[in-house]
Order: C-alpha cells, then structure tokens, then sequence
C-alpha cells in the first residue's frame, strides 16, 4: 500500500476543535484576566526588594552567573596548580636538604676510619720495632756460645 | 480572490489592533479565526483530543498575556505556529509518550473525507504518531500547514536542509511502517 503526498494532506487536514472550544478558551481567559486584575490590585507596588548585597548576588543575570562561575572554576585551577607546584618543590628540597646530610655523614665516618687505621698503623710500627729491638742482643748471645 | 484575501487580512489587522486595547470580543475573534490551526497542530502531534484542547488553550492564553508584542496577523499565525510547536514538544516530553506508544495504541483517527481511503489514512495517522517528536513536527507543518521548507526551518528553528532531510526521513520511515503494517495483516489472515 503506497501513499501519495494528497493523502498525507489528507490525513493531516485542520480538525475542527468542536462546539464550545471558543468559549471555553475565551472563559480561561476572562479568569485570567481577572486573576491579574485582582493581583494587581492587591500586590505591593512592583519594586525588587533585595534583602542585602549578599543575597543581590541572585538578581545577576544568568549569563553573569556563568561568567563568575567559570572565574571561580579558573581561580580555583590556577590555586590548585600552584598549591601542587609549591609542594612538590618543598618535597624536592626536603629530599635535597636529605641527601646532604647524608652525604656530610659518609664523609665524617670515612675520616674517621682513616684516622683510626693510621693511629692502628702507628702503634703496630711502634710494637715491631720494639720487639726488634729486644730480639738483636740475644742473638749475639747465642753466637757467642756456640 | 485577491479582494477577499486582502478583506481578510484588513479584517484580522483590525481585529489585532482592537484586541491589543482590550477589547475581548476583537480577541475571540482571533480566537474563532486561529484555533483549527492550533488544535490540529496539537492533536496531530498529540493523537489525544483532550490534551490538544487543553494545550491550544494554554497557547491563547499566552497569546492573551503577550498580544501587545505581536505586530501583525501574518506574525500572529507564525507565533501561534512556533509556540504551538514548542508546547507540543513540552507536552510530549512530559508524558513521554515518543516512541512508546505502539502503532496498535494510536488513537481511533477522526472522521475522513469520502474520497479518501480511510484505512490508509487510519494508517498513517498512527504512523505518524510513531515518528519522533521533531520529525512529526516537520510532517504536520509541511502537510497540514502547507509551509515550504524555509517556513518550517523558521518556526521550528531549525537549519533548512535539516528540515529537508528530516522530512525525507520522515516519509521513508512512514512508508517503511506502512508497508511492515501490511505484511503482519497478511501475516494475521495467512
């Protein structure tokens, strides 16, 4: 089954809304017209009140809203980026400050291993000679004897 | 047929300018002169007569509230147009009726003309309620209202080859129904 574009025109052809629609429409808008009547009659007249600059913020237009939330969003990435550089380079010289310490330890334990091998050095010499000394005179004895 | 178009349009011009001062019965005129149009944009979206009633009165009642910001009857009838539009879509959006509602649960289609076939227009009246809302839109505006593509692009604001390749779709996608409605019938009887 096809169809042609007449028969859609068809299909579609201006329904009549039925008896009464006018005057059903029409006493919708008497009522509101009363209803606005009356409401202004009895409303304050039309000023905005502000309850204070803080609360002003909501009279902003949306657009300005937006404009202050992305300021705000900004701010807030900027500070969240700097925060983070801030520690890592604190965390950076912490490490650096570390490892100098560590450095300046090593040197002063190899200074004194050094100096603990030289005084170790010195007294071995010091023995040997020593025990040098005491072992020449009895040799000549011994030769004398035989 | 010019001299009555042009009585028409002094007619409504008048009407306009008596119903902006207030006079009610300037706009019932209105009124009387415009609500085929609104209803029938309403109900062939909507497929359900009490919401269209409900929604083409709303869309005078606006009209009552904003009358002062229209200037003349052919931006009356293109206001009415667009706002009747974007209400049908609100509408439709709140009950949620898009694709949900199955061919079978379309309303029963109002009386036909005698020379049409009633079985076909039954048909594709509730195909069109199976479209999405936009493209039944762009279908009612081009057959209903008889706007060329330009006009549709206007009212439902919408880029013009876009008009133009949705109500393509449209078509094919009724045809595409019609035609798989016909084989399930055979289906049924076979």
């Amino acid at each position: 089954m096809h169809f042609s574009e007449d028969d859609l025109r068809e299909a579609l052809k201006r329904k009549d809304p039925g008896e009464g629609f006018t005057q059903r429409t029409m006493a919708r808008v008497n009522q509101a017209r009363v209803n606005q009547a009356q409401a202004e009659g009895t409303a304050p007249p039309a000023t905005k009140k502000v309850n204070g600059k803080f609360l002003a913020w909501w009279t902003l237009r949306p657009a300005w809203t937006v404009v202050v939330a992305a300021v705000l969003l900004l701010a807030c990435g900027i500070g969240g980026y700097q925060y983070s550089e801030y520690r890592h380079a604190e965390e950076m010289r912490i490490a650096r400050a570390k490892q100098q310490q560590l450095q300046q330890e090593a040197e002063h334990a190899r200074d004194q291993a050094i100096m603990a091998l030289e005084i170790a050095r010195a007294k071995l010499n010091h023995v040997l000679q020593h025990a040098q000394l005491q072992a020449e005179p009895s040799d000549k004895v011994r030769r004398q004897r035989l | 047929m010019e001299q009555t178009a042009a009585f028409e349009d002094d007619r409504l011009k008048l009407a306009l300018n008596l119903a902006v001062k207030g006079d009610g019965q300037a706009f019932e005129d209105l009124v009387r002169e415009h609500q085929g149009m609104v209803f029938s944009i309403a109900y062939h979206f909507l497929q359900d007569r009490s919401l269209a009633e409900d929604l083409a009165q709303e869309v005078f009642l606006e009209l009552f509230q904003t009358l002062d910001r229209i200037q003349s009857p052919a931006h009356l009838t293109y206001w009415l147009r667009r706002v009747t539009a974007n209400r049908c879509i609100d509408q439709g959006r709140k009950k949620h009726r898009r694709r949900e509602m199955a061919l079978e649960e379309a309303p029963e289609p109002v009386a036909s003309s005698p020379s049409a076939d009633p079985m076909l227009l039954e048909r594709l009246q509730q195909g069109l309620a199976t479209l999405p809302e936009k493209q039944r839109l762009v279908v009612i505006m081009r057959f209903q209202e008889g706007l060329g593509p330009a006009e549709i692009a206007e009212v439902l604001e919408m880029p013009v080859n876009t008009v133009k390749s949705t109500l393509h779709r449209s078509l094919a996608e009724l045809r595409k129904g019609l035609a798989r409605k016909i084989r399930e019938v055979r289906y049924a009887f076979f």
